[in-house]
């Protein structure tokens, strides 16, 4: 038979200069094949075999997500024994968990913890001492305290699916009992209601998934980068901004004296606000240079403020900017109130440029400025954060179970409405729990069984 | 000392596992002794008169399909024959069947006394003893003295073991319907070091049908239904009796309720444990009080005889409040009682000390099947007869034992739920528990299992050329299925559209149309006369096409599974050895003691990473 292949992220978690994913199993070289392109775009065709190979990882929707170098193996001559694409990128969190999206977006599943060992193993390339290394490494883990608190996460996370699953029980306990006992008095399915329900839990799942997203930011901080002409007032809207009494948590290695990157905390959320040296055209090498750098985070950033001297005038140069940038990224204009008599007003700015949000601060006064953190705050993580959702998803393993609870909830929906038989419908429904079931532990089959006889009075 | 009789194999007990045992052990070519504690109860049906259901009725055509008796004797003995779930999708369609007690209980004993290699014996035993240094021998002694001894025992004992009936406040020791209960054996089985459980279950009062008035009723006639649960012998529908429906009603409930007190599953009396699936009329009022009624159906227990069964008010409080809540349900106001509703206890084999194949680990030789491993029901008894049977047989020859996988067969599944569900309440099959439930459909079991009926020796050559013929001719019909196509504008394209309602916009094989919902084979007869005929092999190939896509899924799962069960743990197996188990999964994995690591994924409590130890740990040292 053949195995599934299994995709993992190599190195330990964490801030690593490099990080490394692994892929085994038959489908390496097909999942390399959509996942990495040349540096100049062009497919890859050739794999030989271990050796080192520049390249991009791509999503699935063609974005350059990562330079990479990787390596291929080819059966038997690999860790696993079997194909094996290691791809080395950036390393960071969330880098990583982007080629891991694309890696199981393009047909590989999440790695079992010990599951390359136990591949490694059972195919003869690493003996029994080894192997007991490798697994005695996954239990102590286990043990330390990080994991408890990831387990305390999965913990809230699986009462939170609970309600979820009780809904989907419901359905499939209605189903089942009629299927096993169609003498007793069960009640038809109502397959209108049964829509309801599901529908509403998939709706449930998908908002969980989504906020997968934001679980990142929560734990990496996102990027907000402060653009603008010099002197229009960046630098005393970032100190207002990372505020005295705020923590600053480190300054961003690699960052040049023409950059101030800080992370500071915004209402709650880690932000790391990163101030910039300009963006025009210059012939000057170093600021050349400086200009190439603002690219590069322009690139990187959840959220770009263009910051505008209220009482300076919109320059044909940072009219410019906006347009160009609010093509790549969610733009702010933010318009600093000076001393001085303003010669631009809000609504004349924003009647400019249509769609793009401007916010009037005093970066002397702090006028306006809880409205601008309250503004990024809900750029970045949408208004009711921590509201809406009483946990957060932060494992890309929770996110993929969800992102197939779901999908297989879309298709029990459409066998409902074209009035699919109830023994197929169940197939569908049970897939979902199962998948649910990776996060909360619990086992489908035990639980529908229990739902049958709570229910329903059973029984000749 | 008196002579030593000396058997094959020796058959304890002739229920519905008893019966079934015997018959495979001897058709495999062994002696063997079926040993009954009375010989007018062969086969004897102590609960309901009905065979199938969803599950069960799988479990019956399987049976069938190895070559096991149930099937047949069903449809020989039955009085109505009903096709459920006709509306829900294949996987799920069931027979049931109303049958003649004492019909079944008739042929049964004529096909077991005409197997030459079968003695049928009365008597109890009343010591057991383990004999032989090298291959190890099972003596046994009947209260009369005469000594018996075999390699092989297979406990079949049903619920005679320790059996305790109770009637309202009253109890006593006895085996179901009057019978004695089996008190010694129990004990000289304790003292080989098998260890027992109590499970409890019950039945209803049976009622003269004179006594009833039946224009109070509805009427539940059967139905000529295509096929029979046999796949040998001819069908011949019979519509000799019908079922009649009534409900309780809050008058009923309100004795009930009055009364419990009185009932023994209440009061205290039993400590043994019940089934849900199978309540006493006190358990439905009790646990769902807000339902007004519930269902009463009346089933004749035999042609021959007036008594009749009542379906859904097993009880077991006291006579009189029996017969006073039966006569407040409509038709039955003027009832009279011929035999109270009782619960029994009784001593269950704690089923981890089972191989899955049904042999006691620590006894060689000794097999157990029915409802004294803890399960409840005809059916799941004579599945785990006909097992335990063929693997006696290959005990003695000496050959791997036939275990069917979950995704082989719903034998399967009863047999790993046994061992690795660590059982709560007597076990009854349910469509729900079979993962690979749309593989398992009744039409198919004899493509799934009748290989092995053959190879075991259970099934005739004439029998085994019949289901190689069916074989052929299906996958003929496939063929000509998938090579068959139409273009719209031909005269069959016209003819589908007409039929089917569907228009065609281009050319479509007959495989790809019947993949369509609302398209039937036998709308394909219509369309191409020329089809290969056969109705169940139609039927089977309509199955494969319709749910080519869930069927896929389902075999990429069972792969999967495969891959878990070649792997095997020896016997004896010591989980302390193996470092990183956690400590739950080493204490579960040592007391289940599973065969396979497929079987120990299944054990709760038995995570990923346990698993991954224990794979690792054991390739290495074990099986190397």
């Amino acid at each position: 038979m053949r195995e599934e292949t299994i995709v993992a992220v190599a190195t330990p978690p964490g801030e690593g200069g490099i990080g490394v994913i692994r892929i085994s199993g038959p489908q390496a070289q097909a999942i390399g094949e959509k996942i990495l392109r040349h540096p100049s775009g062009k497919t890859i065709t050739t794999w030989p075999e271990r050796k080192v190979r520049l390249g991009v990882v791509i999503s699935s929707e063609e974005k350059v997500i990562d330079e990479v170098i990787f390596f291929f193996f080819r059966a038997p001559r690999s860790y696993t024994g079997e194909d094996v694409l290691e791809i080395q990128g950036h390393g960071g969190q969330k880098n990583m968990e982007l080629i891991l999206s694309a890696a199981m977006a393009a047909g590989a599943r999440p790695a079992e913890p010990g599951e390359f060992t136990k591949r490694a193993f059972l195919n003869g390339r690493i003996d029994l001492a080894q192997a007991e290394a490798v697994i005695d490494l996954i239990t102590a883990q286990t043990d330390l305290a990080h994991r408890a608190a990831q387990e305390q996460l999965r913990g809230r996370l699986s009462d939170y699916l609970h309600q979820c699953e009780e809904k989907l029980l419901a359905v499939l306990a209605q189903i089942e009992a009629a299927l096993d006992f169609p003498e007793d008095e069960i009640p038809d399915l109502d397959r209108k209601e049964a829509m309801g329900a599901i529908a509403e839990v998939a709706k449930e799942l998908a908002a969980l998934a989504a906020q997968a997203e934001k679980g990142r930011i929560l734990r990496e901080a996102a990027t907000v980068v402060l653009a603008g002409k010099p002197n229009v007032g960046k630098s005393s809207l970032l100190n207002r901004l990372l505020g005295e009494e705020r923590a600053i948590v480190t300054p961003i290695p690699g960052t040049t004296r023409d950059f101030v990157a800080e992370i500071s905390n915004l209402q709650g959320l880690p932000v790391r606000l990163v101030d910039t040296a300009g963006l025009r055209e210059t012939s000057d090498p170093l600021e050349q240079e400086g200009v190439r750098r603002t690219w590069h985070w322009v690139e990187k950033a959840e959220l770009i403020l263009i910051v505008l001297d209220a009482a300076a005038g919109l320059s044909a140069e940072e009219e410019q900017l906006i347009r160009e940038v609010k093509e790549k990224k969610r733009v702010f204009i933010v318009l600093n109130k000076s001393d001085l008599p303003p010669r631009l007003t809000a609504d004349g700015v924003a009647g400019r440029f249509p769609g793009l949000p401007v916010l009037t601060v005093s970066t002397v006064s702090g006028e306006g400025l809880e409205d601008l953190e309250e503004k990024i705050r809900e750029a970045l993580v949408g208004k009711d954060f921590g509201r809406e959702h009483p946990v957060i998803v932060t494992s890309l393993r929770h996110k993929d179970a969800l992102e197939r609870a779901g999908s297989y909830l879309q298709d029990v929906l459409a066998g409902l409405r074209d009035g699919l038989s109830e023994d197929l419908l169940s197939v569908d429904l049970r897939a979902a729990l199962a998948a649910l079931g990776e996060i909360t532990g619990r086992a489908v089959s035990d639980e529908v069984i229990a739902a049958i006889f709570s229910r329903f009075c059973i029984g000749k | 000392m008196a002579q030593v009789k000396i058997y094959d194999v020796i058959v304890v007990g002739a229920g519905h596992a008893g019966c079934e045992a015997a018959y495979a052990t001897a058709k495999m070519g062994y002696r063997t002794l079926l040993l009954t504690l009375n010989f007018t109860n062969i086969a004897f049906m102590p609960c309901n008169p009905s065979v199938g259901g969803p599950g069960k009725g799988h479990l019956v055509r399987e049976v069938d399909a190895l070559g096991g008796l149930i099937g047949r004797v069903t449809d020989l003995a039955h009085l109505q024959m009903r096709s459920l779930n006709t509306q829900k999708g294949p996987a799920v369609q069931a027979l049931r069947a109303q049958v003649d007690k004492r019909r079944y209980q008739e042929i049964m004993l004529g096909i077991l006394e005409r197997e030459p290699l079968i003695h049928l014996r009365q008597g109890e035993i009343v010591d057991l003893e383990r004999v032989g240094s090298e291959g190890v021998s099972w003596r046994l002694e009947l209260s009369t003295g005469i000594i018996l001894e075999a390699p092989v025992v297979i406990l079949a004992a049903g619920t005679f073991f320790q059996g305790t009936v109770h009637i309202g406040l009253v109890s006593f020791p006895s085996g179901p319907q009057g019978q004695h209960p089996s008190v010694s054996l129990p004990q000289k089985l304790a003292a080989e070091g098998i260890r027992f459980r109590r499970f409890k279950t019950g039945t209803s009062a049976r009622l003269r049908r004179r006594s009833l008035n039946f224009e109070a009723m509805i009427e539940q006639p059967g139905e000529e239904t295509p096929h029979g649960f046999s796949f040998w012998i001819p069908w011949q529908p019979r519509l000799a009796a019908s079922c009649w429906l009534t409900y309780t009603n809050e008058r009923t409930h309100e004795i009930i309720r009055k009364n419990l007190h009185q009932a023994p599953m209440y009061c205290g009396a039993i400590t043994g444990v019940g089934t849900r699936y199978c309540p006493a009329i006190e358990g439905k009022v009790v646990n769902f009080p807000d339902r007004p009624r519930h269902q009463v159906f009346i089933e004749p227990e035999s042609a021959g005889t007036d008594e009749v069964y009542v379906a859904g008010l097993s009880s077991s409080l006291p006579e009189a409040i029996q017969e006073e809540f039966i006569r407040t349900v409509p038709g039955l106001e003027r009832a009279e009682i011929v035999r109270p509703g009782y619960a029994i206890e009784y001593d269950v084999v704690a089923a981890e000390q089972l191989t899955p194949f049904l042999q006691l680990k620590e006894c060689p030789g000794l097999f157990c099947a029915g409802q004294i491993n803890g399960t409840s029901g005809y059916e799941e008894a004579a599945a785990q007869g006909i097992i335990a049977g063929i693997n006696a047989g290959l005990y003695l020859k000496g050959e791997t034992p036939f275990l069917p996988r979950r995704d082989e067969a719903y034998i399967g599944v009863l047999l790993d739920d046994l061992i690795t569900k660590e059982l709560d309440e007597p076990y009854r099959v349910m469509t729900s528990f079979a993962e690979f439930r749309l593989s398992l459909r009744q039409e198919n079991a004899d493509l799934r299992l009748a290989e092995y009926g053959y190879k075991y020796g259970l099934l005739a050559d004439a029998e085994y050329e019949r289901f190689l013929a069916k074989k052929e001719r299906i996958e003929e019909i496939r063929a000509t299925l998938e090579k068959t196509a139409f273009d719209p504008e031909s005269e069959a394209g016209r003819k589908i559209t007409e039929l089917t309602g569907i228009t065609l916009k281009q050319r479509i094989s007959l495989a790809e149309l019947l993949q369509k919902p609302g398209v039937s084979f036998q709308m394909l007869q219509e369309v191409y006369t020329q089809l290969p005929p056969g109705k169940d092999e139609g039927r089977v190939v309509e199955n494969q096409i319709k749910y080519q896509g869930y069927l896929t899924r389902e075999a990429k799962m069972a792969e999967r599974l495969r891959k878990m069960e070649e792997k095997r743990i020896p016997p004896g197996f010591d989980y302390n050895q193996v470092p990183n188990l956690s400590t739950a999964a080493r204490e579960k994995l040592s007391r289940v003691a599973p065969l396979t690591i497929g079987q120990a994924a299944r054990i709760s409590g038995v995570g990923p990473a346990d698993l991954s130890a224990l794979l690792i740990w054991m390739e290495a040292r074990v099986n190397r």
